[in-house]
């Protein structure tokens, strides 16, 4: 098959049976770094994780080991780093860190690709180089200024996300044994050995590299899966810092994680109105993460941070209020009526079942929302007006059963199957049909 | 609470009938006759641990809070006269009709029925075709004229007069065999049928599924693929079974005249293999429609698949030649690492809505 064969596949290439795209991933390895080659592996990558397929090991990929769990998120539902490295930016840069370190030395690199005694010495060899390398080339990037070398304007974020590199590279065995610790990502929960793990790693760098330690956390954090967990860790782990030191860490980290939620909270403008479930399950992580990141504050009140997190309490309590409470009753009854009118009515019916589960979801977090009050009292009149629906349908003779039994199930749906049959209940016994 | 080994069902009337609950701890469970014909529920360990609840089935709604849809099925399977798989399916169409399950399961149920029906009127029309052929007579006339129309209908009793004269049988007697034989031949069809019957579909969409399994879990490092493989094993098992069952059927269809003939012997033969075909593959679809699904999900969706399947799994029971399958599942409890599904929302303790809707989806790809 010819490379542009390959390359015009494109995303066809997500939904080919995973024997055949196994074979595709190889051919692609097989062919040189050209930027349509890069293209696709781009457009694939996200299955390439997904499979966690075992690719061809090169030089780049080592390279990338350490600070690869700072790359931008691919799916959704991935955790977004605290500190994002762009994948164009370690693309510019390799062929700069190879041109840096020279074509004789890479050479001389290439045994750490394979197993062997000598695989640990050199590959630790290797990224002490490639951090050397990544200095220099930093110090030639202005921020504010576009760099011929990297082709790419060095705006604030890149000119970090280079001395991050740097850094990376060169605490990389420690990254290394932090990755085997943290693994498999994401990690869902912080357990005892975790947060020892992180911090002996920790303590060792605090002594030897103090000005790691920040970028160090960051990485830990965006090995797990919600990363202002790490936060509540962070107050009672001893990195062996001054009380000042560490008090300026865990600002720093906060700072990170409150900004990160603060993106999320602005993400549900761009969730179609139609789909309230989407809306619920934003409005719940967001809260899980503000729980989580006000627990840790406790220990150091920052008058800051507090305003930021109230205002995206403030923003979840407008979402919930607009998206799921507001008119919530008159939807989901309307839909009941909807029932007999073909395709457009079952749309609806569907609009609305999704709706009712949207608002029972968002019962859980109402409390910490303050919207207690208003959530059960739409609920109550929705209850009210389905009930009245399902008495008319069950209980008379000129009712619709299917009419009758959906405004059962939409009862369910809002308030849960205790009420549902409760109300069942009631209306069968007072004159089954 | 008994271990999967001691449990281990001699008979498929002891393993009992799946029954298609939306509340997701009861989804799959199997429902069967007690000591005194009384109907008891197994329950798979809630903590994916080993062993089975035995629950009567009055005090399920007791015991387990259930969705309105699973109240009204529970009623119908306690009103229903037996709790074959038939029985059951009968039931479980009955409640999805009524829109407690959701839309697609009032779509799914009201195809299913439909196409219950239109196998119904299949099956009579080539039993009555296999019949004249049995006998030397040409059927073709009828299809020229059409089955339904009143002359279609005439010229049927005309020729089942002289199929029923050669065969030495009342027309009356032709006729209710014909009937009978049509009744339980409902879900498996003829081998010649233009469109495979239910239990045919089924069996295929079973071995698809043992294939797929297969390919998963070959060369998979992940904690669920033993647990896979042996899913995939069980499918295999019963695939073989009914492949047997249902070449008997075949090779008794082939011979139709003799099967007319010597109907008191061969009628519970056919009475009982019809019944087994059912048993053998009850509880399938659900566990192949959900595999389906997890396919087009992420790796862990599919991880946690495998185990929803592997707890409710339909293993043969020891009368089927498989007394091994309940140790073979009782070992893999106890080897493997097995991640533990909670059936109700962490935050509240009260039914998990995402749980409950895709059980529901998965209730509405069922035809």
């Amino acid at each position: 098959m010819e490379m542009r064969d390959l390359v015009a596949l494109g995303d066809k290439l997500l939904d080919i049976d995973e024997p055949k795209f196994r074979q595709i991933v190889d051919l692609l390895e097989q062919m040189n770094d050209h930027p349509d080659i890069q293209r696709t592996i781009a457009v694939i990558r996200p299955r390439l994780v997904e499979l966690r397929l075992h690719r061809r090991p090169t030089l780049k990929r080592l390279f990338c080991d350490p600070f690869e769990d700072l790359f931008e998120a691919l799916g959704k539902a991935d955790p977004v780093p605290l500190s994002v490295i762009e994948r164009s930016l370690m693309n510019s840069l390799w062929p700069l860190v190879e041109a840096e370190v020279g074509k004789e030395r890479m050479r001389a690199f290439r045994p750490a690709l394979q197993a062997g005694p000598e695989r640990k010495a050199l590959t630790e060899a290797f990224w002490g180089e490639c951090a050397a390398a990544v200095t220099t080339i930093a110090q030639g990037a202005v921020a504010g200024h576009f760099s011929e070398a990297l082709d790419l304007r060095m705006n604030p974020n890149r000119t970090r996300a280079l001395a991050d590199i740097a850094v990376l590279l060169s605490i990389a065995p420690e990254i290394m044994e932090l990755k085997a610790a943290l693994s498999p990502k994401p990690v869902p929960k912080l357990h005892g050995d975790h947060i020892e793990a992180i911090q002996t790693i920790g303590r060792r760098l605090s002594r030897a590299r103090p000005e790691s330690l920040r970028i160090f956390i960051l990485l830990a954090a965006s090995r797990l899966t919600d990363p202002s967990v790490l936060l509540s860790g962070l107050w009672d782990m001893d990195l062996g810092q001054k009380s000042t030191d560490r008090a300026t860490l865990f600002m720093q980290l906060s700072g990170t994680v409150v900004a990160q939620i603060e993106d999320r909270s602005r993400s549900w403008q761009d969730t179609p109105a139609s789909d309230r479930m989407a809306v619920a399950d934003l409005a719940l992580d967001l809260v899980a993460s503000l729980d989580a990141t006000r627990a840790a504050m406790e220990h150091s009140r920052n008058k800051e941070f507090d305003q930021r997190l109230k205002q995206v309490r403030n923003s979840v309590h407008t979402m919930v209020k607009t998206q799921v409470l507001q008119d919530a009753d008159a939807g989901i009854v309307a839909a009941i009526g909807a029932l007999e009118g073909g395709s457009e009515g079952r749309a609806q019916l569907a609009q609305a079942e999704n709706h009712a589960r949207a608002l029972r979801k968002c019962a859980t977090i109402a409390d910490t929302l303050g919207l207690r009050g208003e959530l059960r009292e739409m609920t109550q009149k929705t209850t009210a007006s389905l009930t009245e629906k399902a008495q008319q349908a069950l209980g008379g003779p000129a009712g619709s059963t299917r009419t009758g039994y959906t405004a059962i199930r939409m009862i369910e749906l809002i308030a849960g199957p205790a009420e549902a049959n409760k109300i069942m209940d009631d209306i069968m016994s007072s004159g089954r049909r | 609470m008994r271990s999967l080994t001691n449990f281990a069902p001699s008979t498929f009337e002891e393993r009992g009938a799946a029954v298609a609950f939306t509340t997701p701890v009861l989804a799959q469970t199997r429902v069967r006759k007690d000591s005194r014909d009384q109907l008891e529920v197994l329950v798979p360990n809630l903590s994916e641990g080993r062993g089975v609840y035995v629950v009567p089935w009055k005090s399920l709604p007791l015991a387990f809070p259930m969705t309105v849809h699973d109240r009204m099925l529970h009623d119908l399977i306690a009103k229903a006269e037996g709790c074959s798989p038939d029985d059951i399916r009968k039931a479980v169409l009955e409640a999805a009709r009524c829109g407690l399950a959701g839309g697609g399961a009032v779509a799914a149920a009201e195809a299913a029925l439909s196409d219950d029906e239109d196998q119904r009127l299949l099956i009579n029309y080539q039993l009555i075709v296999e019949a004249l052929k049995a006998v030397g007579l040409e059927s073709t006339e009828i299809l020229k004229v059409g089955l339904t129309s009143a002359e279609g209908q005439k010229l049927t009793r005309d020729l089942m007069m002289k199929a029923a004269q050669r065969l030495a049988l009342e027309p009356k007697e032709l006729y209710g065999r014909i009937a009978e034989l049509a009744l339980m031949m409902e879900a498996i069809g003829l081998a010649s049928s233009p469109k495979p019957a239910r239990l045919r579909r089924l069996m295929r969409d079973l071995q698809g599924f043992r294939d797929s399994m297969t390919d998963w879990a070959t060369d998979n490092v992940s904690e669920a693929a033993p647990i896979g493989g042996f899913c995939a094993e069980v499918a295999e098992h019963t695939v073989n079974h009914a492949r047997n069952v249902i070449g008997q059927f075949d090779q008794a269809m082939a011979s139709f005249e003799v099967l007319l003939r010597q109907w008191e012997t061969k009628r519970p033969q056919i009475r009982k293999a019809s019944s087994r075909l059912s048993w053998l593959l009850d509880g399938w679809e659900y566990l192949i429609l959900l595999w389906n699904d997890a396919l087009t999900q992420d790796r862990y969706s599919q991880d946690m698949a495998v185990h929803d399947i592997f707890r409710v799994i339909p293993l043969l029971p020891k009368d089927e030649g498989r007394a091994e399958q309940s140790a073979l599942a009782d070992k893999l409890i106890n080897s493997h690492k097995r991640s533990v599904r909670a059936y109700v929302d962490w935050r509240s303790g009260q039914l998990d809505v995402d749980l409950v809707m895709r059980i529901e989806t998965i209730k509405g790809r069922a035809a």
